[in-house]
């Protein structure tokens, strides 16, 4: 069989499937720690500082949307590519800050960035997994026939989500959007995929109030707390991302067939600094081989990826086969290996 | 076991000669980022996980011990 479980999730191969760019974009307004200080203090800041590692992070301003970070990365990436925008067949938009409850914002960036209307378009509700999900998803709509080009729009705008004073997620979060373009190639490497889901951990990172499951008070955790923001219990999360993450990528690895000398890059969801080096260390991987940027731009939920990815350089930069690991709110976990010697686009930029 | 009482100091802030069994966890700062600072030691240290919540109620570092013991076991 060809497509089967392991203990660390799903396997499934994509081919015909060739990566062709990437752009990310951020908002140009920097938040530096310091703007912290008057209201947790400077020590406690200093503390928080030490374990999520974050110095920097863009916040979007009142007006920007994830739509619109993810619609200026896809017009300068379909311009690039020299796409027309009426050969794009389907677009998938990935995060949990969608610009409405409904419609999906798909529908609406349909028609922001001159789709034709025979193009199939759907949102994804998914996080820090999201990315490589989406990724998936893409690729397996992308059967040669009906549709042989799909945009990938992963974003989150997360400091709309939280608390300005809780002190666990204030300082942790950045905003971002990216577009991905994938193609229908014959000649195309194949592509693995390894995805997970555990819903036990639902509790630990979400935002308990506000859509359609009435809040019954019953954590006690939220005591304190505003059931209507972002919650996140870090050490449960950080417990769940030990256990999984570290086997996840070893697993990808041997169904892939791939040796970690052999692979260029390791792009991880920029999850927390602390947590992420204790990771790569697990994983015994070369620094330079594992980038990471939080301490510049926080945790940018289903961004980080390409974020991390668009801030190595330019497409020559990106080579030969590249493994992105996702894993958190759901939980939900996916880890993919993909050849990206067709990039053509690798772009960061600033709205 | 002397890397793991060395990181303990470091994650309390004291000095390692005050690192024994019988230490008193909350006479320092023993908030949820020493706690997964210490998950995170003992992963690296002993090779097995801690649950955070169990880890955050432990009282002295004699707990700790006990229960990476335990956890060795499992």
């Amino acid at each position: 069989m060809e497509n089967e479980a392991t203990g660390s999730g799903l396997r499934i191969r994509v081919d015909h499937v060739a990566l062709k760019g990437i752009v990310t974009a951020i908002p140009e307004s920097e938040i530096k720690n310091d703007a912290f200080h008057s209201r947790f203090g400077e020590t406690a800041v200093d503390d928080i500082v030490k374990m999520i590692g974050v110095q920097t992070r863009r916040h979007s301003n009142e007006l920007q949307t994830t739509a619109d970070f993810c619609q200026a990365s896809a017009q300068k990436l379909i311009a690039e590519l020299g796409w027309a925008p009426e050969s794009i067949d389907a677009i998938v938009f990935v995060s949990q800050t969608p610009d409405y409850r409904l419609p999906a914002t798909a529908c609406a960036l349909q028609s922001r960035l001159k789709l034709r209307t025979s193009c199939a378009a759907l949102d994804v509700n998914l996080g820090c997994s999201g990315y490589v999900y989406g990724l998936w998803l893409a690729s397996k709509l992308i059967d040669g026939i009906a549709v042989r080009r799909v945009l990938l729009l992963a974003g989150d705008t997360s400091s709309k989500l939280i608390n300005p004073n809780d002190r666990a997620t204030a300082m942790l979060f950045g905003d971002a959007g990216s577009a991905t373009a994938l193609e229908f190639d014959q000649e195309a490497h194949t592509s693995y995929f390894l995805l997970g889901t555990d819903g036990a951990g639902e509790k630990n990172l979400m935002i308990a109030d506000g859509a359609y499951r009435k809040f019954e008070h019953n954590d006690a955790r939220l005591v304190d707390k505003d059931p209507s923001y972002l919650f996140m219990d870090g050490a449960e999360v950080f417990n769940f991302t030990l256990k999984s993450v570290p086997p996840l990528v070893n697993d990808l690895l041997a169904f892939s067939g791939m040796q970690q000398e052999t692979v260029s890059w390791f792009f991880f969801h920029q999850a927390n600094q602390f947590m992420l080096k204790h990771i790569i260390k697990k994983l015994k991987l070369p620094l330079e081989k594992a980038p990471i940027n939080i301490h510049r731009f926080g945790n940018t939920s289903s961004a980080s990826i390409p974020l991390v990815m668009t801030d190595v350089g330019s497409a020559q930069a990106l080579k030969g086969d590249v493994v992105m690991t996702g894993f958190g709110v759901g939980y939900s976990w996916a880890s993919a290996l993909l050849n990206v010697d067709q990039m053509q686009v690798n772009a960061l930029i600033e709205i | 076991m002397e890397e793991f009482f060395e990181g303990m100091a470091e994650i309390l802030e004291i000095d390692v000669e005050k690192v024994v069994p019988d230490l008193n966890l909350s006479d320092y700062a023993w908030d949820s980022l020493a706690v997964v600072s210490t998950m995170a030691l003992v992963d690296d240290v002993f090779n097995v996980m801690l649950d955070g919540q169990a880890l955050a109620k432990c009282e002295k570092l004699s707990d700790i011990l006990a229960a990476i013991e335990l956890a060795k076991k499992a």
